[in-house]
């Protein structure tokens, strides 16, 4: 039977992880997008180094499990001089995974911009920047917006790793409590209440703004 | 060094030209258009009539001659390739709107960030030229809620809102339904009575007899014949021009 009274218990607990959590995952996402934002600048730049760089970086993050970049950041690094606290190691683990994956989907997002219309913006003088930031920006962003939003959704599912390195999170604080309680259906039930209602309500957000950015194209 | 006498307006191309790799798309190029005329650019697909106007706003470089737009040379200088395109507008044969901003603002983008004028001022500049495309009503609509020929008559007014002197246009009227044309056409004829000079790649030929003071025929990357629209159709000297008027009004 399923113990109320002692996941009721757990709730300040918990919501000090999800505190940690929501922090460490929201300083990915944000230094992930930028990365991801740079990266593929250098991704489709004309300096051909840069590209296949790149290229070389997203493979190697997406063919290699998770945990082990983790660990890699957190256990790895310092040896080669770079030592990060827990939570540094955390974020930085986190926004490198995610970068790789919002780096294809801006790649995508370019190519769906049509070539011509960069012809219009250069008959009417726009400069190449002006260009990029208020034509080839916002048509892009639309079009990689849905798999952008998948791997934020992701980014906050994959900080449950981060409890392998000792960051006390939502996950670490279930696992910490099953540990020394053995209610390990109370808690494991718990935090994957938390972590739908997080990605729920993340989702919802993203929609709604993807809704926004298809407006002018729903036309008729 | 690229500013010539003051009072040579218009297009000169001398000698101009220009290869795809080695494959030769402009051979030798001369061409004036004067300030306030009207030519109409005709020849069969892939005989370098795109090729040619671009080059004019240096959407295309060109390798060898000189092409000089309002006594600006037009070469690889950004100053000079600005100056160039604040005299000049285009219009392509699939309008280029933005699809993500309204009429309005396809209108307004470019006198805001080029001209750095006030969006009042833009807007008021914007709806002043939707309303002579007639289409003012349709200003706060996103471009895919409007047919083919409004697109096209709002991409004329956007060039028109940063007040060019010389307006290109690459077959505007052939991505149209056949019954769109016209609204099109007619929104040309009149910027062409009110003195715009105009390069035009069209094979409307009711349209070149209307409004050309001029019609060149264009062939593999040479200009063949350059004639008034009424010697052009009725007694063309080159056989090549014989073969595609035939080709074109049959
Ligand atoms: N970017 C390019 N790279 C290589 N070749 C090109 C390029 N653009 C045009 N060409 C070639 O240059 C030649 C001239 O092309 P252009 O588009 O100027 O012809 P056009 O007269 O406008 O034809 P159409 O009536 O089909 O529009 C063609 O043979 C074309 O294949
Ligand atoms: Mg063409």
């Amino acid at each position: 039977m399923i113990d109320w009274a002692y996941m009721w218990e757990a709730v300040p607990d918990l919501i000090n992880g999800l505190g940690m959590t929501l922090l460490v995952s929201f300083l990915a996402i944000i230094f992930s997008l930028l990365a991801g934002a740079v990266g593929c600048a250098l991704r489709v730049s004309s300096v051909k180094a840069l590209n296949y760089l790149i290229a070389a970086y997203v493979e190697f993050i997406r063919g290699t499990p998770y945990l082990v970049q983790v660990f890699f950041v957190f256990y790895g690094l310092p040896s080669l001089g770079l030592k990060l606290s827990i939570f540094w190691s955390g974020v930085v683990a986190l926004s490198i995974w995610a970068s790789a994956f919002h780096i294809e989907s801006f790649r995508a997002g370019l190519t769906s911009v049509s070539k011509d219309i960069r012809n219009a913006s250069a008959s009417l003088g726009l400069r190449a920047w002006h260009h990029g930031l208020f034509v080839v920006f916002p048509i892009a962003a639309r079009s990689a917006l849905p798999s952008t939003l998948n791997t934020v959704v992701s980014t906050i599912k994959n900080s449950a790793y981060l409890q392998a390195i000792g960051l006390v999170e939502l996950t670490f604080v279930a696992v910490d409590r099953i540990a020394y309680e053995f209610r390990s259906i109370e808690m494991f039930l718990a935090i994957c209440v938390i972590y739908l209602a997080v990605v729920l309500v993340v989702s919802a957000l993203g929609h709604r703004l993807e809704r926004r950015l298809d407006r002018p194209y729903v036309g008729r | 060094m690229s500013e010539a006498s003051g009072d040579q307006v218009g297009i000169q191309f001398r000698k101009v030209n220009k290869w795809f790799g080695s494959m030769h798309v402009l051979c030798d190029i001369d061409l004036d258009v004067a300030s306030g005329e009207k030519v109409v650019v005709c020849g069969p697909s892939g005989s370098g009539k795109s090729t040619m106007i671009r080059c004019i706003n240096h959407l295309e470089e060109y390798q060898s001659g000189s092409i000089v737009v309002d006594g600006i040379e037009v070469n690889n200088h950004k100053a000079n390739i600005d100056r160039v395109r604040r005299r000049v507008g285009m219009v392509f044969q699939n309008f280029n709107l933005y699809p993500h901003l309204t009429i309005l603002d396809n209108c307004t983008l470019a006198q805001r960030w080029v001209r750095g004028k006030s969006r009042a001022e833009a807007n008021e500049l914007a709806m002043h030229y939707l309303e002579r495309v007639r289409i003012p009503d349709q200003a706060h609509k996103y471009p895919s809620q409007l047919s083919g020929g409004q697109q096209q008559r709002v991409a004329i007014a956007r060039s028109l809102c940063m007040s060019p002197e010389i307006m290109l246009f690459d077959e505007p009227t052939s991505a149209l339904d056949p019954e769109l044309v016209r609204e099109v056409l007619d929104t040309m004829a009149e910027l062409a009575g009110e003195g715009m000079t105009m390069v035009c790649v069209t094979h409307e030929m009711g349209f070149a007899r209307q409004v050309a003071d001029r019609v060149i025929f264009m062939d593999q990357g040479s200009v063949i014949e350059s004639a008034p629209p009424n010697e052009f159709f009725d007694n063309p000297r080159e056989e090549r021009t014989q073969r595609f008027l035939s080709q074109i009004l049959h």
